[in-house]
């Protein structure tokens, strides 16, 4: 199979990582490349059936990536499975889409470099630009099967535990990034009227995060930003290439957008995503917590 | 339904919601909703003197499930009793919106039940007030949060 050339529009954009990075553009000129497989992950599990970009498989972040029983995800077999149902092998060139700026294309995206997919990539601005566009949806479902993926085994160096952030949290100094709105970091939002906030038995944030909310990556059609705003966004606040981040946020999906910006675009070497993230630590006993900016 | 058809009917109250909007003179209102998804639904309710519902509507925005959710719950319910109100559960938003749809969203295809039952509490307290003189309160209508 011949390798699929990156989008050449995103080369000169001075991204650490282009190569995983494509325009509408060029996903509108691969719709009926064999060797592409298009992705839609969304928070909304119903916006794949309005429609969807043409020839794209769903992978719903919850009943398709998920343990059904631990919290956990799919395990290596579970995630050759998935692969083959979706009709991927270990060739294809895998493009992810969705809803809320990517949040769960990004998270799917991570998953699929935890189990080491050799060629992946995220399409610039999501279902909402794809949208904004006047691009065509699609309401036929794609038929795909395949057979013999074979994932790696899960790469520990993308994702963090929470006995990694403790450790980090009990070092001194960490390098946790906290993506979260401000009125959940400080502790503000536990719930509205009605309706508790799923999740974590207290608010606020883990000891010595700093607040980096992930929209601020974002421009307002869903793209990211340069890379030079986005530099001096995270080193302003101390989150340097130097040092081994961690980013969390509520269940994962929001880091993992931001674990994609520091780690692809910007190039840091290390970067892990705490999956587990506040729903985890806002709930666990004994761990530091602060609350306030 | 099987799992087409439910999806179809969902996306029909998403596409084309019935009771939509604001209600400008409700005898009650409520916001609810989930900071976490974004998920927001306000419900406006007027009450006749049998203690049914009169009209209906509901407001918000979020994911299709919750959306469709206050559309449906909306059709559902007028001319209802506040005690046949009370009484439906999250599994008559299964029934409705099919389980093999929504089970993994349960939390969104109950947020306009749910705040409507709010809505009903809310309102029976204002008649428990208006029998010592305190004043009504009309509720609060969902805030956007910024996630």
């Amino acid at each position: 199979m011949t390798a699929v050339q990156p989008d050449s529009a995103q080369t000169n954009r001075g991204y650490a990582h282009p190569e995983v990075l494509v325009s509408t553009d060029w996903v509108a000129a691969h719709l009926d490349d064999p060797n592409v497989r298009i992705v839609e992950s969304d928070e909304d599990i119903l916006l794949y059936d309005i429609g969807h970009i043409p020839g794209a498989v769903k992978l719903d972040w919850h009943t398709d990536l998920q343990n059904p029983v631990a919290r956990d995800f799919v395990d290596k077999a579970g995630f050759e499975d998935l692969m083959n149902r979706a009709g991927i092998s270990n060739d294809t060139t895998v493009v992810f889409y969705g809803d809320r700026n990517n949040w769960y294309a990004c998270y799917t995206f991570w998953l699929f470099q935890y189990y080491g997919h050799a060629d992946s990539r995220v399409m610039d601005g999501g279902r909402a630009k794809w949208e904004a566009e006047g691009r065509g949806w699609s309401r036929d479902y794609p038929a795909f099967s395949g057979g013999g993926y074979t994932a790696k085994e899960a790469d520990p160096a993308i994702r963090a535990f929470r006995d990694d952030v403790l450790a980090q949290v009990n070092a001194g100094a960490p390098s946790l990034v906290d993506v979260r709105s401000p009125a959940e970091y400080t502790g503000e939002v536990i719930h509205m009227v009605n309706y508790p906030q799923e999740g974590a038995q207290r608010g606020g944030h883990v000891k010595g995060a700093k607040n980096i909310p992930w929209a601020k990556a974002a421009n307002e059609d869903g793209t990211f930003k340069g890379p030079d705003e986005l530099s001096a966004l995270y080193a302003g606040q101390g989150i340097t290439p130097d040092k081994a981040v961690i980013a969390y946020c509520r269940i994962g999906e929001r880091s993992s957008h931001t674990w994609f910006v520091l780690k692809y675009l910007l190039g840091y070497p290390n970067v892990r995503n705490y999956d587990g993230s506040w729903t985890e630590w806002g709930s666990m006993v004994n761990v530091p917590i602060e609350k306030g900016a | 339904m099987d799992r087409q058809s439910s999806i179809e009917h969902i996306l029909d109250h998403f596409e084309n919601p019935r009771h939509k909007g604001r209600m400008a003179d409700a005898d009650v209102q409520l916001g609810g909703g989930n900071p976490g998804c974004g998920d927001l639904i306000t419900l406006y309710l007027k009450i006749g003197d049998e203690g049914k519902i009169d009209a209906v509507s509901f407001d918000g925005e979020g994911c299709t499930i919750s959306q469709a959710g206050g559309s449906i719950i909306a059709e559902m319910v007028e001319g209802m009793t506040l005690a046949e109100v009370k009484e439906l559960d999250s599994r008559t938003m299964m029934d409705e919106m099919g389980e093999d749809v929504v089970k993994s969203r349960v939390r969104c295809a109950t947020l306009a039940l749910g705040t409507l039952q709010g809505a009903v509490k809310l309102y029976e307290q204002n008649q428990q007030r208006a029998t010592v003189g305190i004043d009504a309160v009309i509720g609060d209508e969902a805030i956007r949060f910024e996630n």
